[in-house]
């Protein structure tokens, strides 16, 4: 089945969908671009009538400048062995969405992840615990305002490394042309 | 210090003019069979196996991994330890029998190496616990392993490499590394300061102001909450 042939699938089943805009970005993987309150819709249609049984994942993206959360939905079809992603933007603040759960019990996993990493909260999900960061006590460190060099340099120390050869050479007027403090992304500014 | 390490002093205790004679036997003995604590932390333990088989055979050289701490003489830390598998690290070097050796393997153990910009990786191990002995490099070849391993059994042979007394003499700024890493309320099964003083080591760097908090803190510890199944839904 070609791309085209995939979108034009999509189409009918994808009308009651409002503000939902197809795009096919490659043979058998399109893209679905719609606002966050219809993508339950969306993923019901989707799974009841087209065969899309398999969340494959949850991403989630974090444009800072806009204020906003992408959440992007990757769903796959045995059937039609077509991959579709539906992106939908959230506010940034209070970052809260539904959980889908109740549709792909995968999703469970994925929004927990999420809840870690970028603090984003999931109403419904069956659980919001830790997972990998279980001693972690920072701000979700996935977050484009989390700074990660400034918080390596408030939690731990360097060691540093100044042998008499280095020194030396140094003194002659060589050496490392950029010091790793200087070259630091943080400091750079 | 060193000079003053280096006047011979007679040891009033030692009568015995053969006792010495045993010690250096028992060095020597110890430096050829080296039981390496099988816990491998990061990727550079995939140079182990090809060290510890047929090609280089670490076995010729009496060292070979050991499964449980409390046999093991040697504690690699193979790689990146992240800030979660440093309390670990932490905890297995503590069970460990002294006396016991760290050696820090690949660049991460020295400077965080490739992860210098990552929240999760301690950057300096021997912040955190003493470490006899670096093997830099991303990662080193078996090679180095073993050159580094041999440097150690050479260090441990003449009496050089002595981290775990230093672990007990040092005990608070070792423990205030941890806790400014861990939190206040970081503790360990072992009764550090009490080994200290087994081993006659505690001195006036034992136990200090980090001692103290954890002394505030120290819960008497319970047996793990063991549970069969998953946690029930609400």
């Amino acid at each position: 089945m070609s791309g085209g042939e995939g979108s034009k699938a999509l189409g009918p089943i994808l009308r009651d969908v409002k503000g939902a805009h197809i795009t096919s970005t490659r043979p058998r993987r399109s893209r679905v671009d719609l606002p966050a309150d219809a993508l339950p819709a969306l993923l019901e249609l989707l799974k009841g009538r087209a065969g899309f049984v398999h969340l494959s994942a949850i991403s989630c993206v974090d444009w800072m400048d806009d204020g906003q959360f992408e959440l992007v939905y990757h769903v796959w079809s045995y059937e039609m062995s077509m991959m579709v992603s539906a992106h939908i933007r959230i506010p940034r603040e209070p970052g809260v969405y539904l959980s889908v759960y109740d549709l792909y019990h995968p999703a469970a996993f994925f929004e927990r992840d999420i809840h870690e990493m970028y603090g984003l909260y999931f109403e419904g999900s069956p659980d919001m615990e830790k997972f990998i960061l279980t001693e972690w006590d920072g701000p979700p460190p996935m977050r484009k305002d989390f700074d990660s060099e400034a918080w390596v340099n408030d939690h731990f120390d360097w060691q540093d490394y100044r042998p008499e050869w280095l020194q030396e050479l140094e003194e002659d007027g060589g050496g490392i042309a950029i010091r790793p403090d200087e070259q630091r992304f943080s400091r750079r500014k | 210090m060193k000079e003053i390490q280096q006047i011979p002093v007679a040891q009033a205790s030692r009568t015995n003019p053969f006792a010495r004679v045993f010690d250096e036997l028992t060095a020597f003995c110890r430096s050829r069979s080296m039981f390496m604590l099988h816990y491998c932390t990061g990727c550079g333990a995939i140079e182990l196996p090809p060290a510890m088989t047929s090609r280089f055979d670490m076995e010729r050289l009496g060292i070979q991994p050991m499964v449980s701490p409390r046999q093991a003489d040697i504690l690699l830390i193979t790689g990146y330890v992240s800030v979660k598998t440093l309390k670990r690290v932490i905890l297995t070097y503590e069970q460990m029998a002294s006396p016991k050796y760290v050696i820090g393997i690949c660049s991460c153990t020295v400077n965080g190496g490739m992860y210098w910009q990552s929240y999760a990786t301690a950057k300096k191990l021997n912040d955190y616990m003493p470490v006899d002995m670096y093997i830099a490099g991303c990662m080193p070849r078996p090679e180095a392993v073993i050159e580094g391993l041999r440097g150690l059994m050479e260090r441990v042979r003449t009496g050089e490499a002595n981290g775990w007394e230093d672990y007990y003499r040092r005990y608070d700024y070792y423990l205030g590394h941890q806790q400014r890493l861990f939190g206040e309320a970081w503790q360990t099964p072992t009764n550090v300061i009490q080994e200290a003083e087994h081993y006659g080591l505690a001195g006036p760097e034992t136990e200090g102001e980090h001692t103290a908090l954890l002394r505030q803190h120290q819960q008497p510890l319970e047996p793990l909450e063991m549970r069969i199944g998953l946690k029930e839904r609400v």
